[in-house]
C-alpha cells in the first residue's frame, strides 16, 4: 500500500512538471502581448511631448525583455529559418535560456517575479491562498457535511422529500454569482437586513481590536461568502449521495438489516452509506482543486483577496509568472485529489483494494 | 453529542457572532474611498494606471502639479514655472529654483541635485522605469551649480510649449535616502539616455538600481521618503491602502499662505478596494464608503432615483475628458479611402448611444479635443449626424454598388485590383456594455443601408494585440486625454504605427500639421492648428469621435469639500473633510 503511495505521488510529481513545463513553453508564445500589457498603453492621447514613435516604443519594450530577462532563448534548442536559403537550423542554447532559469529556480523555491509589479510569484500566490483556503475550505467543510446530514434525511423519504429535492435542484440551477449577490442585497442591505459586512474581511481599524474581537470580525466577513460556495455545492452533493443511498436501501443487504429489526437510521450508518459513498467521493475529491483555485466571482462580489482573482487580474494582463505558478498549484491540487479519491476508494470498497 | 445538540451549539455559535461583532461602522477620522483594483505598485517610475498614481501623488511631490480643480499647472515644490528660453532652433533651457522651504521629512533641504538623482535614475538599468524613460526622454540634460543649490536648468531636446509643464511633472526622489555615496553623480543624463540596452553591465547602476529596488515601497515602505503629504501606514494587497498625514509636513511650517495644490486635509485616506460596482453601491449606502468615484452610469442613475440617497448621499457629475470613438482600419483597401469612412461615420447614433449608455449626460464632440477646451475646440465643425440616406450616397460618391438582391451588399471595382466587398468586423473590449451597445448600434444601422457587421467582442488582452496587429476593420474604444498635452503623434503620425497609431492613418498634410502643434511657438498658434486639425480629421474620418463621458462621483454627505474635476481621478482628494457628527440631543 505504501509503495503504491509514493509510486503515485512519484508519478504526480513528474506529471505536475510536465503540465507546468508546457504551460510555461505554451504561454511564452504570447510573449510579446506581456510585454506590450506591462508597459503604459501607446495609444493614449496624454503622451508628453517627444513621446510616442513605434521606434521608441520597440527600445521601451527591449529595455523591458532585457531586465526580466525574456531576451533569452526560450528553450535549450531554438530553431531559425535561413532567410536566402529557408534552411532550418536548430541552436543549442545550452543552460542560458529561460526555461533552464525557471526551471532550476523553480527546484530552488524560486518561482520568479510578477511582470508587473516585480514581486516575488511565491509571495502572491501564499498571500492569496491565505485567504482563499479558509473561506474555500470551510465552504467545502460545510457542504460535506450538511450532504451528509441532509442526503441520509433524503433517503429515508420523510414527507415534503420531493419538495426539498425541488429546492435543492432549483438552488443548484441558479449561478453562482446570483447566489452570492442574493445573499448581498438581502443579509447586508440596510434596506432589507444588514446583519453581515458588504465586502472585504477585515477593515484597516480592527487592527486595534483584540484577537477575540479581530477573529469575531473575520469570521463575520466570512459568512457570506462561505454560505454562497456551501449553498451552491451543496444540491449536487446531496442529490448525488441521496439517490446513492436510495439505491443502496433498495438492495437485498438492506431488506435483509429491516427483516432483522434494524431501524432505517441503522441501515444507512451501518450498512448503506460507506457503499453509497463511492459515486460522491468523486465529487468530494474534485473540491480540492477549487479549494486552491478559489472562486473568482464571490471574491470579485465580496472584494476577497483571494486566488481566483488573483488568476483572473494575471490572465487579462497576461503576467505569465503568476499564472504558471497558480496553475502549477492548481494542477497539483488536482492530480493529489485524484491520488486522494483513490485512497478514498480502497477505504470505502475493499473489492477495489482487492483487485488492484 | 446528538445531532440536536450540535445544531443548538452551532445556532448559539452563530448568534453570539452576530451579537458581538455586528457590523457597526467604526468611526475614525479616515475617509474611506473606493477604488476598483489594487495599485499593484507605489513605484514612482512604474504607475500602469490611474489608482497606483493617486497614491504615488499623495507620497511624493513633484516640481509642478495639476491644480485639479482649475485645471492648470501649479508649481509644488518649485517656486514658479519655469522660465523657458529658445536656444537656436533645436533646444529648450527651462530654468527652475526650488521652494526654499521645501524639505524632506528629516528636516534637510530638497535641492537640485535630487532632482538630478531622480532624473538620472530614470535612465538608469535594470530598473522598472520603461514609461519614465518614454515620458521624460525628451530632458536631454539638467546642470546644477554649487553655489545656487536650489537653482538647476534642464535642457530639453527639441521646442515644445509643452515642455514648460511636462518637464516638471515626476515625482523627486531622495539621493541621500538611495545613493548617500553620491556615486551616480559620475554619470551625465545625457550619458545614460543614449546607453545601448545591450552595453556590458556596469556594478555602480546595478548597485544603485539594487538600492532602489529594496527601497521600493511595495517592499519596505518608509525606505523611499516622499516630500508628500501622506506616508503609507498599511498596504494589505487588494483590500485597502491606508495612508497618514504627516505631522511634520514642510508646508505646514514654510509656507504663509499654503497654495490650494499644497493643502492637504484629510488626516487619514483610506482606499478600499472593492472590485464589484454592485458592493461598492452597498457598501457606500451602508456608509462603510465615503467616497465613490467613477462611477458607473446604471449605478449612478438608480442613486439619484433612491429615496434614501436624498440625505445620505451627495452626487457630483463633470465631463471627463475622455471620449469614445470608433476608429477605421485604413489599411484595409475597402476603408483606405476618405469617403468611404465618411459615409460609415454617418451610421453611428452619437446621441442615442449617449442617452442609451450615459443617461444623457456626457457632450458629444466634433474631434478628440473636450468641447470643454474652449481656446482649442473647434466650434465651427458640424457635429457628424445619424443619418443613413447620407452614408448610402456617400458610399455611392465613393464608388461602391449595391448588388441587385438584398444579400450582396455593397460592391466596389478600383482599377488594377481585386474587386471589394464592403463587410466589416467590428472589434470592442467584451467587459464595455457601452463599446458592445455601440457596436450593436452600428451593427443594425449598417444593416439597413445593406453592409454587413460582424461583432467581434473580444477579451482585453487579445484586444490589444488585435489593434497592433490591425485584425480589425471598425474598433470601439475610449481615449483618455487632458487640457495641456497635444502630442498626436502616437495615435495619428506615420511614426507612431506599429505603437500607438492603430488606425494606421498617416498623410503628409497630417503629419505634418501633427508635428506643426507640437512646436508651436504660441498658444494662439496652437489652437488655431489644433482647430486645422479637427478640421482635417473629420474630412479624413480616420476615427468617428462619439462623445465626451461624463465624470460621475457619489460621496456621503458628511464629506464636505468635495470638488470635482474633470481630470482623474475625477475629484480632489487633498480637500476633503468629514462633517463632524451631530450630537445627539439631550
Amino acid at each position: 500500500m505504501v509503495g503504491l503511495v509514493f509510486r503515485r505521488l512519484a508519478q504526480t510529481g513528474l506529471a505536475v512538471w510536465a503540465l507546468a513545463s508546457v504551460v510555461f513553453l505554451l504561454s511564452y508564445r504570447d510573449l510579446d502581448a506581456a510585454v506590450r500589457l506591462a508597459l503604459p498603453d501607446a495609444t493614449e492621447a496624454t503622451a508628453g511631448p517627444g513621446a510616442g514613435r513605434a521606434a521608441d516604443q520597440a527600445t521601451r519594450q527591449a529595455a523591458f525583455r532585457q531586465r526580466l530577462g525574456l531576451d533569452l532563448p526560450l528553450f535549450y534548442l531554438s530553431r531559425t529559418t535561413d532567410p536566402q536559403l529557408h534552411w532550418v537550423k536548430w541552436r543549442w542554447n545550452g543552460a542560458h535560456n529561460q526555461y533552464h532559469r525557471w526551471a532550476t529556480g523553480l527546484v530552488r523555491g524560486n518561482w520568479g517575479v510578477s511582470f508587473r509589479t516585480g514581486e516575488a510569484v511565491t509571495a502572491r500566490l501564499g498571500r492569496a491562498l491565505s485567504f482563499t483556503l479558509p473561506l474555500t475550505g470551510t465552504a467545502a467543510f460545510l457542504a460535506v457535511l450538511c450532504a451528509l446530514g441532509l442526503g441520509q434525511r433524503l433517503a429515508r423519504r420523510p414527507w415534503g422529500h420531493s419538495l426539498l429535492q425541488a429546492a435543492l435542484v432549483g438552488l443548484h440551477a441558479l449561478p453562482l454569482f446570483v447566489v452570492a449577490l442574493a445573499l448581498l442585497l438581502t443579509l447586508a442591505n440596510p434596506e432589507v437586513v444588514a446583519w453581515f459586512p458588504a465586502y472585504g474581511l477585515s477593515q484597516a481599524t480592527d487592527a486595534d481590536l483584540d484577537t477575540w474581537s479581530q477573529t469575531g470580525r473575520y469570521a463575520l466577513h466570512l459568512v457570506l461568502p462561505v454560505a454562497a460556495l456551501t449553498l451552491t455545492a451543496l444540491p449536487e452533493l446531496t442529490l448525488h449521495l441521496s439517490g446513492a443511498l436510495a439505491r443502496e436501501l433498495r438492495s437485498d443487504y438492506a431488506t435483509t438489516a429491516r427483516a432483522k429489526g434494524l431501524a432505517e437510521p441503522a441501515i444507512i450508518r451501518h450498512h448503506a452509506l460507506r457503499n453509497a459513498l463511492l459515486p460522491t467521493i468523486t465529487l468530494i475529491a474534485e473540491l480540492l482543486p477549487a479549494l486552491v483555485a478559489g472562486a473568482v466571482v464571490v471574491e470579485v462580489v465580496f472584494a476577497l483577496p483571494g486566488m481566483g482573482r488573483l488568476l483572473a487580474d494575471a490572465a487579462a494582463a497576461r503576467d505569465y509568472p503568476v499564472l504558471v505558478g497558480g496553475i502549477l498549484l492548481i494542477g497539483a491540487a488536482r492530480l493529489l485529489a485524484l491520488l486522494l479519491a483513490d485512497l478514498l476508494y480502497f477505504w470505502a470498497d475493499p473489492r477495489i483494494r482487492w483487485h488492484s | 453529542m446528538t445531532q440536536h445538540s450540535l445544531g443548538k451549539l452551532l445556532c448559539t455559535t452563530i448568534a453570539g457572532l452576530l451579537y458581538s461583532c455586528s457590523p457597526q461602522r467604526t468611526d475614525t477620522d479616515a475617509i474611506r474611498i473606493r477604488w476598483s483594483h489594487d495599485p499593484e505598485t507605489l513605484d514612482p517610475f512604474q504607475s500602469p494606471n490611474q489608482v497606483p498614481l493617486d497614491a504615488v501623488n499623495l507620497l511624493h511631490l513633484g516640481l509642478l502639479e495639476v491644480d485639479l480643480t482649475r485645471l492648470k499647472y501649479a508649481p509644488v515644490l518649485a517656486e514658479r514655472l519655469p522660465t523657458t528660453h529658445l536656444i537656436g532652433d533645436s533646444l529648450t533651457e527651462l530654468r527652475y529654483t526650488l521652494r526654499a522651504a521645501a524639505a524632506w521629512d528629516n528636516g534637510h533641504p530638497v535641492l537640485a541635485s535630487d532632482v538630478a538623482f531622480t532624473l538620472k535614475l530614470m535612465f538608469c538599468p535594470d530598473l522598472p522605469n520603461e514609461a519614465a524613460r518614454a515620458r521624460f526622454g525628451f530632458i536631454e540634460e539638467i546642470t546644477t551649480t554649487a553655489t545656487a543649490p536650489r537653482r538647476f536648468t534642464l535642457v530639453c531636446r527639441g521646442q515644445s510649449l509643452e515642455y514648460s509643464v511636462a518637464s516638471g511633472d515626476f515625482p523627486i526622489l531622495s539621493e541621500a535616502a538611495i545613493d548617500p555615496r553620491r556615486q551616480l553623480r559620475r554619470y551625465s543624463l545625457r550619458a545614460l539616455q543614449r546607453r545601448p540596452v545591450t552595453a556590458p553591465a556596469d556594478t555602480v547602476l546595478l548597485g544603485v538600481a539594487r538600492r532602489y529596488r529594496a527601497a521600493s515601497p511595495d517592499r519596505s515602505p518608509g525606505l523611499l521618503p516622499g516630500c508628500g503629504p501622506y506616508e503609507l501606514v498599511k498596504w494589505e494587497k487588494d483590500r485597502y491602502l491606508t495612508l497618514r498625514r504627516k505631522t511634520n509636513w514642510w508646508p505646514d511650517a514654510g509656507l504663509r499662505p499654503v497654495p490650494a495644490v499644497l493643502q492637504a486635509l484629510p488626516k487619514r485616506l483610506e482606499y478600499v478596494i472593492i472590485p464589484d460596482a454592485a458592493t461598492a453601491t452597498l457598501a457606500l449606502r451602508r456608509g462603510d464608503l465615503d467616497v465613490y468615484p467613477q462611477m458607473p452610469a446604471r449605478e449612478y442613475a438608480r442613486l439619484q432615483t433612491a429615496p434614501s440617497t436624498s440625505n445620505a448621499l451627495r452626487l457630483y457629475s463633470s465631463l471627463s475628458y475622455s471620449v469614445v470613438l470608433a476608429g477605421f482600419n485604413t489599411r484595409q483597401p475597402a476603408l483606405a479611402d476618405a469617403l468611404t469612412r465618411q459615409a460609415l461615420s454617418h451610421c453611428f447614433d452619437a446621441a442615442g448611444l449617449l442617452k442609451a449608455t450615459q443617461m444623457g449626460a456626457g457632450t458629444r464632440t466634433v474631434g478628440i479635443l473636450s468641447p470643454a477646451n474652449r481656446m482649442n475646440y473647434n466650434d465651427s465643425l458640424a457635429l457628424v449626424p445619424f443619418d443613413l440616406k447620407r452614408a448610402a450616397a456617400l458610399l455611392r460618391q465613393a464608388g461602391w454598388q449595391r448588388g441587385s438582391d438584398a444579400e450582396a451588399g455593397w460592391v466596389r471595382t478600383v482599377a488594377n485590383r481585386p474587386r471589394q466587398q464592403l463587410a466589416l468586423r467590428v472589434r470592442y473590449r467584451a467587459e464595455e456594455t457601452l463599446f458592445a451597445t455601440a457596436a450593436l448600434q452600428f451593427q443594425a444601422a449598417a444593416a439597413q443601408i445593406g453592409v454587413p457587421v460582424t461583432l467581434l467582442p473580444t477579451e482585453s488582452g487579445t484586444f490589444s494585440a488585435s489593434m497592433q496587429t490591425g485584425d480589425f476593420d471598425v474598433y470601439v474604444r475610449t481615449l483618455n486625454g487632458n487640457p495641456f498635452m497635444f502630442n498626436f503623434t502616437p495615435i495619428f503620425h506615420s511614426e507612431g504605427i506599429g505603437a500607438g497609431n492603430t488606425t494606421g492613418f498617416n498623410t503628409l498634410a497630417s503629419d505634418r500639421l501633427i508635428e506643426a502643434i507640437t512646436t508651436a511657438e504660441t498658444e494662439q498658434r496652437r489652437a488655431q492648428l489644433l482647430r486645422q486639425f479637427q478640421a482635417l480629421m473629420q474630412r479624413e474620418m480616420p476615427v468617428v469621435p462619439l462623445f465626451f463621458l461624463p465624470n460621475r462621483v457619489a460621496a456621503s454627505s458628511r464629506i464636505t469639500g468635495l470638488q470635482v474635476s474633470s481630470l482623474k481621478p475625477g475629484y480632489s482628494v487633498k480637500t476633503l473633510v468629514r462633517a463632524p457628527q451631530p450630537s445627539p440631543a439631550p
